[in-house]
Order: structure tokens, then C-alpha cells, then sequence
């Protein structure tokens, strides 16, 4: 889901299992309350029986909820699940940002080129 | 209804034919010319069409069909725990698949539904498209909303709303409306959109306008962006020039060239702009660095503010503490409490209690106790508090020397 070739030198970085938490969720989402468990195997690219877990935890954390739709469980988002999004995204744009080499800093603005400088130091030391 | 069936593992020629098709596990149809069936083609299973396939309507169960040509079917398309290959033209009502739709050539449905991966190996005409996990497509995507669970990749897009939970890759179109992304979202040329709305990160790589945005992690822009209003919550960079109506900024903003509002710019972290900051009201909780900054309105600095050329402002505020580098120029300049400042131009200039200053040229001067100052030339009144000290004698002159700004 995430694009990593930022740091393409140093190999994609791994799918950890909050990854594939947000994954599922994102999944979930796009189905507006009627998320089958094979629909969401599809998106995520997850075996049912290895997403079912993913599911059970999901509901149990309350980042989802689940509704009998047509006799069989479907899946929805509860805002808590939209909470954790959101965080997660942010969190990974300031990972990206911190795990970036830093860029050289552009130097400030010097001290004030007004008409009437009289000479002295470019910054004003008080007296 | 007349039928004509297709045992697992046959291999039959098939042209022309009456009512629905049946078509087991395995099997390989040749086509005279090209497949045309009246009814339902219904395929059980994994197996092939060797060519073009016309139908009423079309439906996998458990297994890929692979069609060799093109697809055309009136009405809907559905793969129930199956997915759907076809190396030509692809056009159809509905169209459902549960896992992977791949076509080859170009595409056009009312409707897509993808539950796994779609891929489109040319352009796709469609009002709805709605994938799982992944789209990938080498053409145009034109159409009205999009969304997608997983990833996005697509040449160029004309669409109303662009909706995606993971990342988002363009080279570039127009979306209307809105585009909400929860992930990255990258466009790689010039792009045009509405609202844009992404939670991690936004890579602009050609020339970008649009209304709203509004960034949770980072922004880059790699050449000129225009907007309505922009919030950065976490860090943002435009390396070519700037314009909108208000920012507002949480985090890290850079400028590489210009910035130019019709509003306010409110920078709660720090904000540093390459060129000229011009805009109409200004509010630095943080730090502004700008080669010059020219509002129309008030600027209340609580932060820190750096010019090379100076700052200009109907009225300058600078809160307890603040510290201003280079010169400011404004109808009005009120310095607070401890305030250190270079440079002041202005009609009238206070000073709070022991603030510092450089020099100061006003009509109207008033220095609280403890300030200090090194030149002071006014024209109408001056006004100095206890233990007051100035480098120079103060002087009343009959005129001002000329605005640095």
C-alpha cells in the first residue's frame, strides 16, 4: 500500500503488522458498511482465515464493527478505526521525514540592507 | 432457451450461437470470426476464448477466464470468486469481479467493481470505478469518482472525485471536485483539482492548482502551486512560487520563490519563503523568515520574524518577547514587553518595557522604561520613560529619510 522507493538504496521497507492493520481498514472503508470477509481478502491481498484474526482484533480494539447483512457478518469502520488512520498516515509521512538524510540548511536572512545603514555589524548587538 | 455447453477440458470451435453458453472447468474455445452468444455466457471454473466474445451478459465462478480479443457484453459482468482476463477492447454494463480484472486494451462500463487488483493496459471510460485493493492503468482514466482500498497508478485522470485509502500515482489531469487520500498521493505533471485532502503525504511534480488543501504529514511541490486556502499540519515545501487566499500553517512550511495571498498567512511553526511574502494579514506564533514580506493589514508577530529587505505592514505588533531582524515599515509599529527588533520605520512606534531596538524614524516616538536605542530621528513628539538610554541624542528632524520598503 505504502510507496517506498524513497529509500530505494536501502531496499522497501518491510510490511510491519500495523501496515496490514491499515490495510484492512482502508479496505473495510471503501465498502461503506457492507465489507464481506472475502471482498476484503481480495483488497488486502490476505488469506480469509489469516484476516478473520485481523477482523476479530479489529472489532475487539473497536476499530470496526461488525453487522449481520443478508444473514453473514460484514464489516464497517467506526470513527475510532477512522482515528487510527489517520494517525497512522501522518505518523508514516513524519517517519518518511525523519529517515531521510537532512538537507542542508538554507542559510537565514542576513541583517537589514535598508538605504540608511550606517556602516556596523550586519546584525544589531544591542547595546 | 436453447444451450450450448462446453465439457471441462473440451476444446471446441465456436461461432455464431443460440441462447446461453455453458462452459466448464478447463476449456478452450477457438472462435470462427468471432464468439456470439444471444444469452448468458457462464463459465465454471478457469478456461479460455480464443478470440472476440459478444454476450448479453457474462458470469465467472471460481476460476479466470482469459478471453484472447475483445469483450463486449450489453448488460453485467460478474465474477463471483473469480477473475476475468481480456487482451482487447473491453466494453460492458456492470461490471463485478471479485479478485483480478486485467484488460488489455481499452475500457469502458457504467460501472466497475473490482474486489483484488484491476489492471488496464490502455484508457478506461467509466462514471463509477470502485477496486479493493489496487488499479493500475497505462491510459486516460476519465469518469466521475474513483476510490480504491489499496493503490492507485494511473497515466492521467479526468474525473469528479478521487477517493483512495493508500497511495495515489498520476501523471497528471484535472479532478474536479475532491480528492481524499489517506496515504501519499503524487502527480507527476500538471495537475488541476478541487479540494485535496491527503492524511500522509503529497508529492506535486509539475504545476498544481485547486481549491482547498489540506496536508496531515508533508507537502512537496517541485514547481508552482495555486490554492484557495492551504493547512499544513505537518511540513510543506513549494520550490517554485506560491499563491492563494489564506495558510495556515502547523508545522514547517518553505518557500522557494515567491508567496502571494489575498488573506492571512498564520504560521504556527515556522514558515521561510525564498522571495516576497505579500499578502494582507499576518499572524507568526512561530518563526518567518522572507527576503521581504509586504501586507496590506496587521502582522502580529508572538514569534520571531527575519527579513533581508525589510517587512511592511499597516500595523506591526510584536508581542512580549519577539524578536524582529531586519527592517520594519509600517503606519503603526507597537513593540511589546522585551521585544528585540533591528531597524523600525513608521508613522508612530512604541516600545514596551525594555525592549531593544537599532534605530527608529517616525513622526511619533514612545519609549518605555529600560528600553534601549541607538538612533532615534522624529518628527512630531517623542516620548521617553525612566532609564531610558539611547547611544545617540535622539533628534527631531523635518523630515524622514525615505523608506527602506
Amino acid at each position: 500500500m505504502w510507496d517506498d522507493r524513497p529509500h530505494a538504496a536501502r531496499g522497501p521497507r518491510r510490511r510491519e503488522v500495523t501496515d496490514l492493520y491499515a490495510t484492512v481498514l482502508e479496505v473495510v472503508k471503501r465498502y461503506h458498511g457492507a465489507a464481506r470477509i472475502t471482498r476484503v481478502s481480495y483488497g488486502a491481498g490476505m488469506p480469509v482465515d489469516r484476516l478473520r484474526t485481523f477482523l476479530d482484533r479489529l472489532v475487539a480494539l473497536g476499530l470496526l464493527r461488525s453487522e449481520e447483512l443478508d444473514g453473514r457478518p460484514a464489516y464497517d469502520i467506526t470513527p475510532r478505526g477512522q482515528e487510527f488512520l489517520d494517525t497512522y498516515w501522518r505518523m508514516r509521512a513524519f517517519v518518511e521525514v525523519l529517515e531521510r538524510p537532512a538537507e542542508p540548511s538554507r542559510s537565514p536572512p542576513g541583517g537589514s540592507r535598508g538605504p540608511h545603514r550606517r556602516g556596523g555589524p550586519d546584525r544589531y548587538d544591542p547595546p | 432457451m436453447p444451450e450450448t455447453r462446453v465439457g471441462p477440458g473440451e476444446k471446441v470451435r465456436l461461432g455464431t450461437i443460440e441462447g446461453d453458453l455453458e462452459v466448464s472447468q478447463g476449456a478452450r474455445i477457438e472462435v470462427d470470426g468471432r464468439l456470439v452468444v444471444p444469452g448468458t455466457a457462464h463459465f465454471e471454473g478457469s478456461s479460455s476464448v480464443e478470440g472476440s466474445l459478444e454476450c448479453r451478459s457474462l458470469r465467472v465462478e471460481d476460476g479466470t477466464v482469459q478471453i484472447r480479443g475483445d469483450l463486449t457484453v450489453q448488460e453485467t459482468v460478474r465474477a463471483d470468486d473469480g477473475g476475468l482476463e481480456v487482451t482487447g477492447a473491453f466494453r460492458a454494463g456492470r461490471v463485478d469481479v471479485d479478485k483480478r480484472l486485467r484488460i488489455g486494451g481499452p475500457a469502458a462500463a457504467e460501472e466497475f467493481e473490482v474486489g483484488g487488483v484491476f489492471e488496464g493496459g490502455s484508457t478506461l471510460t467509466s462514471p463509477k470505478v470502485s477496486v479493493g485493493g489496487k488499479l493500475r492503468l497505462s491510459g486516460k482514466l476519465t469518469g466521475r469518482e474513483l476510490e480504491a482500498g489499496g493503490s492507485v497508478e494511473v497515466a492521467e485522470v479526468d474525473l469528479e472525485t478521487l477517493e483512495v485509502g493508500g497511495l495515489v500515482r498520476l501523471a497528471g489531469g484535472e479532478v474536479r471536485r475532491s480528492v481524499e487520500v489517506g496515504g501519499r498521493f503524487a502527480a507527476d505533471g500538471p495537475f488541476k483539482f478541487g479540494n485535496l485532502d491527503v492524511g500522509g503525504v503529497v508529492q506535486l511534480r509539475g504545476p498544481a492548482t485547486g481549491g482547498r488543501v489540506s496536508v496531515g504529514g508533508m507537502m512537496m511541490a517541485e514547481k508552482d502551486l495555486t490554492f484557495e486556502a492551504l493547512k499544513i499540519g505537518g511540513m510543506g515545501t513549494v520550490q517554485g512560487n506560491g499563491a492563494g487566499r489564506t495558510i495556515e500553517v502547523g508545522g514547517k512550511f518553505d518557500v522557494r520563490g515567491s508567496l502571494k495571498l489575498t488573506e492571512l498567512l498564520e504560521v504556527g511553526g515556522a514558515v521561510a519563503i525564498g522571495e516576497e511574502l505579500t499578502g494582507q494579514r499576518l499572524s507568526v506564533g512561530g518563526s518567518l523568515t522572507a527576503r521581504r514580506a509586504v501586507l496590506s493589514g496587521e502582522a502580529e508577530i508572538g514569534g520571531s520574524i527575519a527579513t533581508q529587505e525589510g517587512a511592511k505592514a499597516e500595523r506591526f505588533r510584536l508581542r512580549h518577547r519577539s524578536k524582529a531582524t531586519g527592517p520594519l515599515v509600517g503606519n503603526s509599529v507597537e513593540i511589546e514587553s522585551k521585544g528585540r527588533v533591528e531597524d523600525i520605520y513608521g508613522g508612530r512606534v512604541e516600545l514596551g518595557r525594555k525592549s531593544v531596538a537599532r534605530r527608529i524614524f517616525a513622526n511619533v516616538v514612545r519609549l518605555e522604561e529600560g528600553c534601549e536605542v541607538e538612533e532615534v530621528e522624529y518628527v512630531e513628539s517623542l516620548d521617553l520613560g525612566r532609564n531610558v538610554r539611547c547611544r545617540q541624542p535622539p533628534r527631531k528632524v523635518d523630515h524622514l529619510p525615505p523608506f527602506p520598503i
